[in-house]
């Protein structure tokens, strides 16, 4: 592992934090002009799920002793919660920041106690979960942008979370963070075919919201032609890990027909 | 901004009502046998999933069953009983294809690998536990005590869904109150209800490690500290979706 060059946590962190902002509030001030720039949000969405799933490993390499999809959960419950309050306050455009600086501190709590009450001894958790708790809003902001078009409370609900669409971001997007690790973990894992994975299936959810959107033709388009791109240059990039990262990779051919078997 | 004093004011007990389905739900969790990836081998006595999978699987059928009865029977005793009830059955119908599966697909025995005599049918335990194994199949014992786990953890959801619901129909000063029929406050309170789950079921995980066979397993004794977690988690929890519920009633329900 230490061959590879790998990117410092606070790097990561900036990067989801400001970049996920920058994208909410790109897709928050420019819709208002033409509805296809809401696919920025989207584009902050990916962003935080590269940072949650690089908290997720952190973390989780410590061994958390349920699973690693377990604090994805967590994150996305943390997130969902958050996101519904901050933007309940009506706020207006600070509706956004409120909600993320809520999940940190819903996550902090969680962290605190899961640390003084519950016993746990991993040294970053509390860390860990107020950031994977902010990542989980962004991702849960920057996909309910897409789907509902702005950031109003009302429209939220009535588009996001009375559709169910809601449950798929909160599905898909925990998978951006969670598979990541739970599908690379061993002492084989390395940290950049990991976030390449997670930019992969955040393509994926991309896709998804962008089929999703109720902003009109322009932006179901142009969501999901970025979305597939994002796939696309994650899944290439993974591989291309994969095939640097394993012994060997060899080519077995097709399964033997009956006639060779016999 | 709307007026937060007037939103928690009227609804202390609510709060109060969140925070103990919180804690039944933590509570929960330590009753329902779960093996994680040995299980799914049939090398560990659950069933083979994660915690939070067949916790929330469970807590989430207890919202639907609540749910649907709501819209028609809003007496507290009916909306509870019919998510406990919801939850308990879902766990049981898991459990019990799980079981077939165990038993006429992978070929083992239902068999606890922590207790000599299965506590309820007092049946030997420890000759039937295949060598390198951690028992398998999902003993009566750990049947039982799933069921009561799905029974509490569907009261649990049930009261958070309950209590949610009464903050989104109350008459609040100068606002017209909502209907337990709309479809946008259903859907608020059910996605609050499943992320405050979540949540409440990720924390007595971590408290078991991961596996647990239900009652009569060692681990259970560390219940009270999940559920003093769970307790001081929900708090805040609370607030929060107490606030984004009631404001609901505040932009006139959409």
């Amino acid at each position: 592992m230490s061959e590879h060059k790998m990117i410092p946590p606070n790097t990561l962190a900036a990067f989801g934090i400001v970049g996920g902002l920058v994208g909410i509030y790109l897709a928050y001030f420019l819709s208002p002009m033409n509805p296809i720039f809401l696919f920025f949000g989207a584009l902050g969405a990916v962003c935080a799920s590269i940072w949650g799933a690089d908290v997720v490993r952190r973390v989780a390499s410590y061994g958390l002793g349920t699973g690693v999809p377990s604090i994805g959960m967590l994150a996305l419950g943390m997130g969902i919660i958050a996101v519904l309050f901050g933007l309940s306050l009506s706020l207006g455009p600070a509706g956004p920041l409120v909600a993320f600086i809520i999940s940190c501190v819903i996550g902090a709590i969680i962290g605190i106690i899961s640390v003084k009450v519950v016993g746990m001894t991993i040294p970053i958790m509390v860390r860990s979960t107020t950031e994977i708790a902010g990542a989980g809003a962004i991702l849960i902001l920057g996909f309910s942008i897409v789907i509902a078009g702005s950031l109003d409370y009302g429209a939220v609900v009535k588009e996001v979370i009375t559709t169910g669409f809601i449950m798929m971001i909160y599905i898909a997007g925990g998978m951006a963070m969670l598979h990541p690790h739970n599908s690379n973990l061993g002492p084989d894992e390395t940290q950049d075919r990991l976030l390449s994975l997670s930019a992969e299936k955040a393509g994926i959810a991309m896709v998804l919201t962008g089929l999703c959107s109720v902003a009109g033709m322009g932006t179901i388009a142009v969501t999901m032609l970025i979305g597939v791109f994002i796939w696309y240059v994650g899944f290439n990039k993974y591989y291309g890990f994969v095939k640097r990262d394993a012994y060997k990779v060899v080519d077995i051919g097709m399964l033997p027909t009956e006639e060779e078997m016999a | 901004m709307i007026d937060l004093v007037g939103l928690i004011a009227p609804n202390i007990l609510w709060i109060l009502a969140i925070v103990i389905g919180g804690t039944l739900i933590s509570i929960s969790v330590h009753f329902i046998p779960v093996g994680g990836a040995p299980a799914a081998m049939a090398q560990a006595t659950g069933i083979g999933t994660g915690t939070v999978m067949l916790a929330a699987g469970a807590g989430i059928a207890g919202i639907i069953a609540a749910g649907s009865v709501m819209d028609l029977n809003q007496d507290i005793g009916v909306v509870l009983g019919a998510a406990a009830v919801g939850a308990a059955v879902m766990l049981a119908a898991t459990m019990i294809v799980a079981t077939w599966i165990y038993a006429y697909g992978v070929g083992v025995m239902p068999v606890s690998a922590k207790v000599k005599y299965d506590p309820i049918t007092k049946y030997r335990q420890d000759l039937y536990v295949s060598k390198g194994t951690e028992g398998h199949g999902i003993p009566t014992v750990a049947y039982v005590s799933s069921t009561i786990g799905g029974l509490l953890g569907g009261l649990g959801a049930g009261l958070a869904y309950y209590a949610l619901m009464k903050v989104g129909t109350y008459a609040y000063a100068g606002v017209i109150p909502l209907e337990v029929h709309n479809l946008n406050l259903v859907g608020v309170v059910a996605t609050f209800t499943i992320g405050f789950f979540f949540i409440n079921s990720v924390i007595p995980s971590y408290n078991i490690v991961g596996t647990i066979e239900g009652f009569h397993d060692p681990k259970f004794k560390r219940w009270p500290k999940a559920a003093v977690a769970s307790f001081l988690a929900s708090i805040p929890l609370g607030i929060v979706a107490v606030i984004a519920v009631g404001a609901l009633a505040f932009v006139g329900g959409l």
